[in-house]
C-alpha cells in the first residue's frame, strides 16, 4: 500500500493503514446502513468520523473491528482483507466496557492473557499502560468504584494493551462531562503522538473531531455514506482553544446542519399531512357551541 | 406466646405445647433418632444438590449460548420444570428401586430445572457489549465462555443457585416421607404413626434450621461478595 508515500514523520512506525473499498451494509435486506462507503486511513493517521445519528458512524466502526461483515466491497488492514475481530484493532467502546467482576489492573491484563503473554509480563505491562492514562493509583479497584472519565482512561489502556495497530474508538467520550472530555482528548492526542498508532475516532461532536483528527469525514444519512473529507492543517499538539478550530467547526457544522434539516423535512412530509393549525371545531359534537 | 396460649386452652394431645414440642425435641436428639435422621438427610442433601448444581448450570449454559440446545431442549425444560420432583418417585423406584438412586433422583430433578432455568436467563441478559469488547480482544468458544460469560452471568447463577437449594430440600423432605429409608421426612411419619404431633413439629422445626443454617452458610456471604464485587449493592 502506499502508507509510506504521503504521511508525516510519524509514519507507520506501530500503525497501520485501514480502509474501507465500495463498503455496503445493511442490518436488514432492502435498508442500507452504509452504502458505497471508501475510505483509506493511512498508517499513523488520526481520522475522526462525523455525522448526525443514523449515518452509520458507529456501523463503520464495527466493520473496521471485524464485528459486521460488510454487504459488499472489502474491509481491509495494511491490503490485508478482515475477517473478523483481532486483537492488532483494538475498539474503545461509548460506555465503557471493562468487565464489573476484574479489578482495573487485571481488566488490563485481560486480553494480554488471552493472548498468551506470561503472568509477569501482563503484570508489567498492566502497571506502564496504566501509568500511561494516569490510574496505576487505582490499579487495584474496580469499574463501579471509578467515575466515568477514568473507567474510560481504563478502557483506553486496555485496548493499548495487546499492542494494536489501528484503535477504533466509538464516541468514548459522549457520557462525560466537559472538562474531562477535553482532558481526554488531550491524552488521546498525546497517545496518538507517542504512540504513532492509525486511530479511528467516532464522534457527533464536530469540536472534538476538528481537536483530534488530521482529517475529519463527514458522514450523512439516508442511507448512511460519506459526503466529503476535510483535512485539519493544525500542527500537532494542538491547543484546545485554538482560533484555527473555529472555522473548521463552523465549516463542518454548516454541512451537518444540512443533513440534519434533510432528515427534518423528510420526516415532516409526514407529519404535515396532520391537521394544520388553529383548533378545529368539529359541528357535530357542537363544541364551542354558547361560548 | 399465642401459640402457648392458644394450645394451653386447646388442651388436646393433638395441639402440642411449645414445651411439648421442645420435650419432644430433647427426647429425640437423646435416644438418637434425631441425629441419625439428620445426617441421613444431609448426606443425600449434599450429593442430590452438588448433581443438581453442577448439572443445572452447564445446562443452563447450553441453553443460554446455543439456538440448537434452545430448540432442541427448551420446550421440555419449561415443561419439565413445572412437573414437581416428587412426581417422579414412583417411576424412579420402579428403575432403581428402594435405593438411594431412587431418592437422588427426586432431589436431583427438583433442584436441577429451576437452577438450569435461572442460569438460562442469566446468561441471556449478559451485556452484548461486554461479549462485543471480548470479541475484539480476541476471545472466542469456551475462552468467552469462561472468562466472560459466566462470570457476567453470576449473579443471576448464585441467585438460581439458592432457589435450586431450597427446590432440593423440599423434594428430599417429599422423597423420604414416601419412602421408607431413614432421614428427617421418614421421622415426620414416624411422629404420625406414634400419634406423637409433638415429635412431627420438633422434626419440622428441625427442618426450618437446616435450611436456614445451610442457606446461611452456603449463599450468604456468597450474594455479598458478589454483590459487592459486581457492583450490584449500589443504585
Amino acid at each position: 500500500m502506499s502508507s509510506i508515500t504521503n504521511t508525516p514523520a510519524r509514519t507507520g512506525r506501530a500503525g497501520a493503514s485501514a480502509t474501507l473499498a465500495g463498503v455496503s451494509f445493511a442490518f436488514e435486506a432492502g435498508r442500507m446502513a452504509i452504502a458505497d462507503a471508501s475510505l483509506h486511513v493511512e498508517a499513523g493517521e488520526l481520522v475522526c468520523l462525523v455525522g448526525p445519528s443514523g449515518s452509520g458512524k458507529s456501523t463503520i466502526l464495527s466493520l473496521l473491528a471485524g464485528l459486521l461483515a460488510p454487504v459488499r466491497g472489502q474491509v481491509l488492514e495494511d491490503g490485508v482483507p478482515v475477517r473478523g475481530p483481532s486483537p492488532s484493532r483494538a475498539v474503545v467502546f461509548q460506555e465503557a466496557a471493562l468487565f464489573p467482576w476484574l479489578s482495573l489492573r487485571a481488566n488490563v491484563e485481560y486480553p494480554l492473557s488471552l493472548s498468551g503473554v506470561g503472568r509477569r509480563e501482563r503484570a508489567a505491562r498492566a502497571t506502564e499502560l496504566l501509568r500511561t492514562v494516569h490510574l496505576a493509583r487505582f490499579a487495584a479497584s474496580y469499574p463501579h468504584e471509578l467515575s466515568g472519565g477514568m473507567r474510560q482512561r481504563g478502557a483506553i489502556a486496555r485496548a493499548l494493551a495487546t499492542d494494536p495497530k489501528v484503535l477504533l474508538m466509538d464516541e468514548p467520550f459522549a457520557a462525560l462531562d466537559a472538562q474531562t472530555r477535553e482532558i481526554l482528548q488531550g491524552e488521546v492526542e498525546q497517545i496518538f503522538l507517542a504512540t504513532g498508532k492509525t486511530i479511528v475516532f467516532v464522534t457527533h461532536n464536530v469540536r472534538e473531531a476538528v481537536r483530534l483528527g488530521d482529517r475529519v469525514v463527514l458522514m450523512g444519512t439516508r442511507p448512511g455514506r460519506i459526503l466529503r473529507t476535510v483535512a485539519i492543517a493544525i500542527e500537532r499538539p494542538r491547543a484546545p482553544n485554538d482560533e484555527r478550530v473555529h472555522a473548521y467547526v463552523a465549516e463542518l457544522s454548516a454541512g451537518i446542519r444540512a443533513e440534519v434539516e434533510k432528515i427534518a423535512r423528510e420526516e415532516a412530509d409526514d407529519a404535515w399531512v396532520a391537521p394544520r393549525g388553529g383548533v378545529r371545531v368539529d359541528p357535530a359534537f357542537g363544541v364551542g357551541d354558547g361560548i | 406466646m399465642a401459640w402457648a396460649t392458644a394450645s394451653s386452652l386447646a388442651a388436646t394431645p393433638l395441639w402440642p405445647t411449645p414445651a411439648g414440642v421442645a420435650e419432644a425435641l430433647v427426647a429425640a436428639l437423646r435416644d438418637g433418632s434425631l441425629p441419625r435422621a439428620l445426617g441421613t438427610s444431609v448426606l443425600r442433601l449434599a450429593v442430590g444438590y452438588a448433581l443438581a448444581l453442577a448439572g443445572g448450570v452447564a445446562l443452563g449454559l447450553a441453553l443460554g449460548r446455543s439456538v440448537l440446545v434452545k430448540d432442541l431442549a427448551g420446550p421440555l425444560v419449561l415443561g419439565l420444570s413445572a412437573v414437581p420432583s416428587i412426581c417422579w418417585l414412583p417411576l424412579s423406584i420402579l428403575w432403581f428401586g428402594l435405593s438411594e438412586a431412587a431418592i437422588q433422583v427426586v432431589v436431583v430433578l427438583g433442584a436441577l430445572l429451576p437452577i438450569a432455568v435461572a442460569t438460562e436467563s442469566a446468561v441471556r441478559q449478559v451485556p452484548p457489549l461486554w461479549v462485543r469488547a471480548a470479541r475484539t480482544m480476541g476471545a472466542s468458544g469456551l475462552g468467552l465462555l469462561y472468562g466472560v460469560i459466566v462470570p457476567a452471568a453470576l449473579p443471576g447463577i448464585v441467585a438460581g443457585a439458592k432457589l435450586g437449594f431450597t427446590f432440593a430440600l423440599r423434594s428430599l423432605m417429599a422423597g423420604e416421607l414416601l419412602f421408607v429409608s431413614g432421614g428427617l421426612g421418614q421421622l415426620l411419619e414416624t411422629g404420625r404413626d406414634l400419634g406423637d404431633p409433638a415429635l412431627v413439629l420438633a422434626v419440622v422445626v428441625t427442618i426450618v434450621a437446616l435450611g436456614r443454617m445451610l442457606e446461611l452458610a452456603l449463599f450468604r456471604r456468597l450474594e455479598r461478595l458478589v454483590a459487592r464485587r459486581w457492583g450490584t449493592d449500589r443504585p
